[in-house]
């Protein structure tokens, strides 16, 4: 048996699975201290669940916005050291061009640039100067600056200056804390360089969060291993998470996605997540989400973590109508929808007013009383329809019909099926489709590089990026003889001779610690 | 509205107005456009001239960067290479620059030769030498107009020069993409020297103050493409452009390219939303250069074919552009210069490989 939790913003939803049998589930409010939250959740589960006692739960898996909340909000970041090594260039855009003042501050304005690194066809940038590396550190120590980010140009492709500045940095003060650019992202370098900062902010934070949730599990009297999902679907073991914490960001709705795949069993299809304000639509891609090509903001800060591609639509079940039934959202009830919607005796019209009305649910003391004229509730419902397939349309890979999985809470304004989809599914337990994809068992790893096809041959190549991914995949805690290849993507460079070719791949592979257990197959 | 300066607060501008003008190619300005800023902060703004008020015996060269846009990812630019490109020329002609010149207006490209100029306390001479985003040197208005391309000197980013001296423009062109390659795969080049008298005659006029105002009227009127054709259409109408037309507004139902010798080729198929019209095809080679319905030309290069998100009106780069997408596909006038048989010699459908003759907007 596994625990599945996902912390997010408003809600902890939290579930008790056996294989891919739904013991029990729960949907709480987030609280400020969100250790004593999943600690409720965990106790309400097994209590549920008729359970004597926690022995037979083989892992706890957690989706956390900690992460990203630490970063829109400035909370929680320490001071940073951030050392390039790309001399001569970039002169004039050091670490830290372009972010937002107050982040910058917070994580404290320490800039270095020195010599290094490699062009894209694998000759020296610059040779490393060790007399700067040497003055850089002194400083670092000067400044009592306890967390480092170095990055350097085509470090996804060579990483040895990256490597050796880190050597020497813990050889002449060995508490310190490094990030490499290479090992957070992909090519991009004023990118990679931020993800690599923000993780460096991270470290300390990560050691007090994950400590604080295995001090909860202990409490619990749980001895099993406790796993946390990363960006791309797949799940960090704890040591791992202490290096990495940024690669946490946006795991929320990566876990929704993959939760709909569990929940249905379908490996390709548009996932439909309905909330209380927003519509979130994502892509299944052989069970995994799509990912967005766009560079990602987090706070204000240009990274390139892959994310999941979702658009966000203003429909939600709090999504106001107008009087006509035209009109439906952006805007919302929100939180107040338990007050202000007529169903619950207020005065505002909203989409579950609608579907009450319609007959598809009925919640609210006045679900009863509720009357509306016919020809409203048939606009309001077209209107409703009309938007989501407008929006889901736009996310289709192709023209080709695909099926739509319905999640969440508001998945009820939804009756009949939707005219952008081949099928319309509705999976029991899309309520907690959250925790459902955080208590998967994979992990996974990727890597990028530039390859020159004409001077080492495709194959050699993609051998090599191969096994990076796999040894990333096996650092996260992948169990070796298990990782299989779920994507290989090779874009050719324009205005470039050579076939220079951006090469990339995914892996992924069971857990190592769970090697023993069956994968939930849906 | 004719400025006699650029600074700080028209970069955003410029950025977005040069989007629109690549027409699909150009690149992210993202970073050139960050240096620029620091560049303007740090030595003040640059003084524009417009190219009537040129001297006729001043000394112009144009400066932008050649090379391999996705490069730059890694390789980032520094604030110094442009000003001192244009030392490494003047070391090289022993002559001092008096104004620089403009490639294009699309990408980093029209930013660098601000950089340069602030760098060097220079002005910048209100124009380009392409008034939209095109692939290769010969098809600069100063290369049509008989400017030779040499002397000229590129610099990489550690400031390593080499100095070009070609029989004719596509040797050059061999020659220093040859160099690029070599050199990091970017590097930024001071070439085309022109006195004022010829540029006059070998330049799209005003095209950099323009880029800015329709910056501006992009970001002010930001909404629905076809809410923003009007004050669009006025816009172009009093300048070296014309006309600026609204095509087709639909989805994009098929968008696929490969590289292809170095250019991104291929084509976007777009529906409208009540599937009353027969589709829109573009052809796209780095660029948007024809759009085409029922196989009727309804648009060619170097006329601009324009493609923005259809509910704000942004400009969507060639690269972006993706299935789902609703666009909006507007047509605009090429400058009088790029109708000459000359001109059209270099910049037809026909030099891009389409059997199809240059079918002009109108």
């Amino acid at each position: 048996m596994r625990i599945g939790i996902d912390v997010g913003g408003t809600h902890t939803d939290a579930v008790l699975l056996d294989a891919s049998t739904v013991l029990s589930s729960n949907k709480t409010l987030t609280t400020a201290d969100v250790t004593s939250g999943i600690v409720n959740a965990i106790k309400k589960l097994l209590e549920d669940s008729g359970l004597e006692d926690s022995h037979g739960i083989d892992a706890v898996m957690i989706g956390t916005t900690q992460f990203t909340n630490a970063v829109v909000e400035r909370r929680e970041l320490c001071p940073v050291a951030a050392i390039r090594l790309a001399l001569p260039s970039g002169k004039g855009c050091p670490p830290l061009t372009g972010w937002p003042g107050d982040i910058a501050d917070a994580v404290g304005r320490h800039v270095y640039t020195c010599h290094g690194g490699f062009l894209y066809d694998g000759n020296t940038l610059a040779k490393v100067k060790l007399e700067e590396l040497d003055k850089v550190i002194a400083d670092i120590q000067q400044r009592q600056i306890q967390c480092v980010a170095i990055s350097s140009a085509f470090s996804t492709m060579d990483a040895t200056p990256e490597k050796m500045m880190k050597a020497r940095l813990q050889k002449a003060l060995p508490h310190v804390r490094v990030t490499l650019s290479h090992e957070m992202g992909s090519l991009g370098l004023l990118e990679r360089e931020n993800a690599a900062i923000l993780n460096a902010a991270l470290l300390p934070f990560a050691d007090r969060v994950v400590s604080a949730f295995q001090q909860a599990l202990q409490k619990l009297g749980l001895r099993c291993p406790m796993f946390i999902s990363q960006n791309d679907g797949t799940l960090m073991n704890t040591d791992f998470v202490k290096r990495f914490p940024a690669l946490t960001f946006a795991s929320g709705p990566t876990n929704s996605l993959r939760g709909a795949y569990k929940l249905t069993g379908i490996e390709n299809a548009l996932v439909v997540d309905i909330g209380g304000t927003t519509s979130d639509i994502g892509v299944l891609q052989n069970g995994f989400p799509r990912e967005s090509g766009q560079v990602v903001d987090i706070g204000g800060v240009r990274t390139n973590f892959r994310m999941p591609d979702v658009r966000a639509v203003g429909l939600g079940g709090g999504s106001i109508v107008s009087a006509d039934g035209k009109q439906i959202g952006p805007q919302s009830c929100g939180h107040k929808l338990v007050t202000e919607a007529r169903v619950f005796g207020g005065n505002t019209l909203t989409t579950t007013d609608i579907a009450v009305a319609a007959g598809f649910v009925a919640i609210g003391p006045h679900a009863h009383s509720l009357a509306l004229p016919d020809s409203l509730v048939q606009q309001a419902l077209n209107t409703m329809k009309a938007l989501l397939d407008r929006n889901i349309d736009m996310m289709k890979p192709n023209a080709k019909p695909v099926p739509v999985i319905l999640v969440g809470g508001g998945a009820i304004l939804v009756n009949g099926d939707l005219a952008s989809a081949s099928e319309t599914v509705r999976p029991e337990y899309a309520g907690v489709a959250n925790a459902i994809g955080a208590a998967i068992a994979q992990v996974g790893g990727e890597a990028e590089s530039l390859m020159s096809y004409r001077s080492l041959g495709r194959e050699p190549a993609l051998e090599q990026v191969k096994s990076l991914a796999i040894k990333h995949a096996c650092n996260a805690g992948a169990c070796p003889d298990s990782i299989r290849i779920l994507d290989i993507e090779e874009t050719e460079v324009p205005y470039m001779d050579g076939e220079v070719t951006r090469v990339r791949v995914k892996v992924v592979g069971e857990l190592n610690a769970l090697s023993g257990s069956r994968e939930v197959t849906a | 509205m004719i400025l006699n300066t650029i600074g700080v607060e028209d970069m955003d501008a410029l950025s977005l107005g040069s989007v629109f003008l690549a027409t699909g190619g150009g690149g992210d300005p993202y970073l050139p456009m960050l240096l620029t800023k620091q560049a303007l902060e740090t030595f003040g703004p640059v003084r524009l001239i417009q190219v009537d008020d040129l001297d006729d015996d001043a000394n112009i060269v144009a400066l932008g960067a050649v090379g391999a846009p996705t490069v730059s990812l890694e390789l980032l630019p520094s604030i110094d290479e442009a000003s001192e490109t244009l030392t490494a020329f003047e070391t090289h002609t022993q002559k001092a620059v008096d104004v620089v010149a403009s490639f294009e207006v699309g990408g980093g490209n029209s930013l660098l030769p601000i950089m340069a100029a602030a760098g060097r306390g220079l002005p910048v001479v209100d124009g380009d030498g392409m008034g939209r985003a095109l692939p290769e040197a010969q098809m600069m208005t100063y290369a049509i107009a008989g400017a030779k391309p040499t002397p000229a000197v590129a610099r990489d980013y550690a400031g390593n020069t080499a100095s070009f001296n070609t029989s004719d423009t596509a040797t050059y062109e061999r020659h220093i993409r040859a160099f690029a390659m070599s050199a990091g795969g970017m590097i930024t080049a001071a070439e085309h020297p022109m006195t004022g008298a010829f540029i006059k005659q070998a330049i799209i006029p005003g095209s950099l103050s323009f880029a800015i105002q329709l910056g501006r009227l992009l970001m002010e009127k930001r909404g629905p493409v076809e809410q923003i054709v009007e004050p669009l259409q006025a816009l172009f109408s009093g300048s070296v452009y014309g006309r600026c037309e609204l095509l087709f507004t639909g989805k994009v139902v098929d968008k696929s390219t490969r590289i292809t010798g170095g250019y991104d080729v291929g084509s976007a198929i777009i529906e409208d939303f009540d599937n009353i019209h027969a589709p829109l095809n573009i052809a796209i080679k780095n660029e948007y250069l024809l759009a085409t319905q029922n196989d009727k030309v309804l648009a060619s290069v170097p006329d601009l074919i324009v493609v923005v998100d259809y509910d704000t009106s942004e400009p969507i780069n060639a690269e972006r552009l993706k299935f789902g997408q609703r666009v909006g596909v507007l047509a605009v006038g090429c400058p009088a210069f790029y109708r000459t048989e000359a001109a059209l010699k270099v910049v037809s459908p026909r030099a891009f490989g389409f059997d199809i003759d240059y079918v002009p907007l109108d």
